[in-house]
């Protein structure tokens, strides 16, 4: 604070505004014309950077790595911290939702039209990227309350910047902060600004989509509807039935594969989570198009939320075409009589049909990655199933769980199990040939192995689990 | 004059003939003989012009003495309740028909379908190939006389390979002055649809429909045909884009109430199911590309909702395709007679 009675205040006075390995800020004073010090110029700032705090482009951003997330909250941190040191006569209001949207819809008529359009495409992409984290929201809560505050101070004098003495380093520095690590996504993260932020622009998409401006492939398959259940899914997927994934590895980049798992658990959620699980985890984001029964066409709303995301009919034809298409395809071969089983026959696979998928695969020479769900098979405890109770409702099956059809709706909610999926090691199938597919034996044989590699790999799961909720 | 290949059309006043014959007639080296127990419908002025009754027991004289080439048989009664009268017209007359046209040496007969003959299934694979076996309802008149005329033709065709028989199986027809079930559908303020469910389904453009039948007299190439226009439209987006209120209902409700389905035009499963046909060998074989997208069909019908559609368009009670229930046809022989002399005083004046 040596500079407090110095007119004029030069960069070169500020600290390195980065953060080292160690997860501190950077010790050493910034280069002039540079928020960084001469060791972290040439390794933070990219090159042909002029260094001055420059207004970001509303370019895509990447996402980041968990770790540099954790950098930024403590960059955060420090940054609070000296803020509150630097000026003790302003205190931020606490934090509240509601203000963080009033304040931010009153401060972003004074950015610049680039960087607003950069919050907004931040914000939308928040709602898809879904972060859920309050404490970063908290961090953010007080820069904007000191940001206005200093802005604030600096139109009151007359002499603006001069006025604001010491307090002026922090203002540049607030101002870079606001530039770059407040307008990362790690930073703008929080779920109220997101609600306020995406319901906007989901009536905006309803608007849209209410005069027929929306697309859909030849199956059916609606991008802006998954992107709508997406935030749905991965609540589901992360903070649910927090599932982990192994073997994310096994599923190629790109080009056509399949997928052969394990059914259970009375609704169709192992087939979501599967689908959460690549969209969210394997690095080039693939969907998996999951092949259903023909049961399902015929029941009404989760037939063509199933279509939109994705699903077709389970035919041979239907198969052929999507893995000729280089689509990563996903089979439970059990089917009904897998999805619908008793609670005592849990992790037990039933018969794995005609060998459908297996066909399927020989034709298109994909290769079968075996999959085991874990936790999916005990989201209800299904005690019985009725077959008149199922006529009447013109369903293929209606089970009679512990807490179904007894408490109604609450019976419907799934048990908050932990849940693991595995990819296994591929089973190639072009050694074969394109012919093999019409060898019943061949058919069989593979169908059996594929069957006795998924019932072990969930074997070899449930020998680890300490217990189904955690 | 006998270079010329001639065409004969069946039910040239309905609307497929009279859009089929006015493409044709400017066609080079093709000679359109227009032919319907109508009067002519307005488009027709100008051209070769016979008012008589397809199913006249001396139509296989006439097509031999005209040496017809090509006979595009549009003669269809459509019917919602299944009609005695619309059957013996539609498949009998048919059958009746292509006996008299392999008599006479036609070479081709194009006929026209639909692509509701595959029916909806919740079984049915994403896209039905014309090899697809036909399951399409019996419930309604029009698909069960078409299910009838396919059945007879599949057979037909084996017998006798001499004669090329093409069958365009059309997806549902809309446009701007399209009289169709699709089109009367969307041309309603408010469309039932069952709740829950948004199938996909196809579209065609009515201009397209007789490009497509043109190109299958020109290509002159025999088998069956799915003609659809690209891309297939989710129920609630075709309602969208047409500016239809959807008002959806309970669908058991549909099965179980008969005034609900009246109401619908189409029947449940067709709302319910996938019917899409692959239209692949249409653009491979037939060499047929359909110059509308479904959008452009349904944003066409849409600028044209307000105006009242021509007379003479749809008939769902299985009535002759005119304004009036009557048979205007005039006896062949005499017809045949008149334009024996005509021609006779053609050749003499050209001889003179």
């Amino acid at each position: 604070m040596s500079e407090m009675n110095e007119p004029e205040v030069t960069v070169t006075d500020v600290r390195c505004a980065a953060t080292t390995r160690a997860g501190t800020q950077c010790k050493n004073n910034a280069q002039p014309g540079s928020p960084y010090c001469h060791m972290h110029q040439t390794l933070v700032e990219p090159a042909g950077s002029n260094g001055q705090p420059e207004v970001p482009e509303a370019t895509e951003p990447s996402p980041p790595a968990e770790d540099t997330r954790e950098e930024l909250a403590e960059e955060l941190d420090d940054l609070i911290a000296e803020l509150r040191e630097a000026s003790p006569e302003f205190t931020p209001p606490p934090f509240s939702p509601q203000d963080i949207i009033a304040t931010l819809k009153k401060s972003i008529r004074h950015m610049p039209p680039p960087m607003q359009m950069d919050i907004l495409y931040r914000m939308r992409e928040a709602v898809r990227v879904d972060n859920f984290d309050i404490e970063a929201w908290r961090g953010t809560w007080f820069l904007m309350n000191y940001w206005n505050y200093f802005q604030e101070k600096a139109q009151q004098s007359p002499a603006g910047q001069q006025a604001m003495g010491a307090l002026a380093p922090y203002w540049q520095k607030l101002q870079g902060a606001i530039n770059e690590d407040l307008l990362d996504i790690d930073t703008w993260k929080g779920l109220w600004f997101m609600v306020s932020y995406s319901v906007q622009y989901q009536v905006d998409i309803l608007k849209r989509r209410a005069t027929g401006d929306y697309y859909t492939d030849e199956w059916g398959l609606d991008w802006e509807f998954l992107d709508a259940v997406r935030p749905l899914l991965s609540f589901f997927y992360k903070y649910y039935w927090r599932v982990s994934t192994n073997g994310m590895a096994h599923i190629p980049d790109a080009g056509r594969a399949m997928l052969v798992m394990n059914h259970s658990g009375q609704l169709p959620f192992d087939a979501a989570m599967v689908l959460t699980a690549v969209l969210l985890e394997h690095p080039s984001q693939r969907l998996v198009r999951h092949l259903y029964g023909d049961f399902v066409p015929g029941l009404p709303f989760l037939s063509s939320a199933i279509e939109k995301i994705g699903g077709t009919l389970a035919r041979e034809e239907n198969g052929v075409r999507l893995l000729e298409q280089e689509e990563l395809v996903g089979v439970f071969p059990e089917g009904y009589k897998g999805i619908s089983k008793l609670f005592k026959d849990r992790y037990r696979l039933a018969r794995f049909g005609r060998g459908g998928f297996v066909q399927m695969a020989l034709r298109t020479q994909a290769p079968i990655i075996p999959a085991a769900i874990v936790g999916a098979e005990e989201i209800y405890v299904a005690i019985h199933q009725s077959r008149s109770l199922a006529r009447m409702a013109g369903l293929p099956f209606f089970s009679i769980s512990l807490r179904f059809p007894w408490l109604g709706l609450l019976g419907v909610v799934p048990l908050p199990t932990r849940w693991t999926i595995d990819f296994g090691e591929p089973i190639p199938t072009d050694e074969y040939g394109p012919q093999a597919a019409d060898d019943p034996l061949l058919v069989s044989q593979m169908t059996d192995q594929v069957r006795n590699v998924v019932q072990e790999m969930i074997h070899a799961r449930l020998a680890q689990r300490r217990s189904p909720f955690w | 004059m006998t270079t010329e290949k001639v065409v004969l059309i069946t039910g040239a006043a309905g609307q497929w003939g009279t859009r089929l014959a006015k493409r044709l007639v400017v066609e080079d080296g093709l000679g359109v003989v227009a032919l319907d127990d109508q009067p002519p419908s307005p488009g027709l002025a100008g051209l070769d012009y016979l008012q008589a009754d397809f199913q006249d027991p001396l139509i296989g004289d006439l097509l031999a003495t005209e040496a017809v080439h090509t006979v595009c048989h549009l003669a269809f009664r459509p019917s919602v309740a299944r009609s005695e009268e619309a059957y013996a017209h539609n498949v009998q007359g048919t059958a009746r028909f292509l006996a008299a046209c392999l008599a006479a040496g036609v070479r081709h007969v194009v006929l026209m379908s639909s692509t509701a003959v595959y029916g909806a299934h919740a079984d049915n694979p994403v896209l039905l190939q014309e090899s697809h076996p036909l399951r399409g309802s019996r419930r309604q008149g029009t698909n069960r006389d078409r299910l009838e005329i396919e059945a007879f033709v599949n057979g037909f065709y084996r017998q006798h390979p001499e004669m090329l028989v093409t069958v365009l199986r059309l997806a549902n027809i809309v446009g701007p002055t399209a009289d169709t079930p699709m089109t009367r559908y969307l041309r309603s303020p408010a469309g039932l649809t069952l709740m829950g469910f948004n199938p996909l389904l196809q579209l065609i453009h009515e201009q397209d429909v007789a490009a497509a039948l043109a190109q299958a007299v020109l290509a002159e190439k025999g088998g069956i045909y799915n003609v659809a226009a690209e891309p297939a439209l989710p129920l609630k987006r075709l309602l969208a884009l047409a500016g239809t209120l959807p008002v959806p209902v309970f669908h058991p409700l549909a099965y179980l109430n008969n005034s609900i389905q009246e109401q619908m035009v189409f029947e449940p499963d067709s709302l319910r199911y996938r019917w899409i046909a692959d239209t692949e060998k249409m653009q491979t074989e037939l060499g047929f590309f359909p110059e509308k997208s479904a959008e452009e069909a349904v944003q066409a019908l849409r600028a044209a909702k307000g105006e009242p559609l021509p007379a003479g368009g749809y008939r769902p009670d299985g009535s002759r395709q005119s304004a009036n229930d009557h048979s205007y046809a005039m006896p062949l022989d005499e017809i045949m007679a008149h334009r024996q002399k005509a021609r006779e005083r053609e050749t003499t004046t050209a001889a003179g």
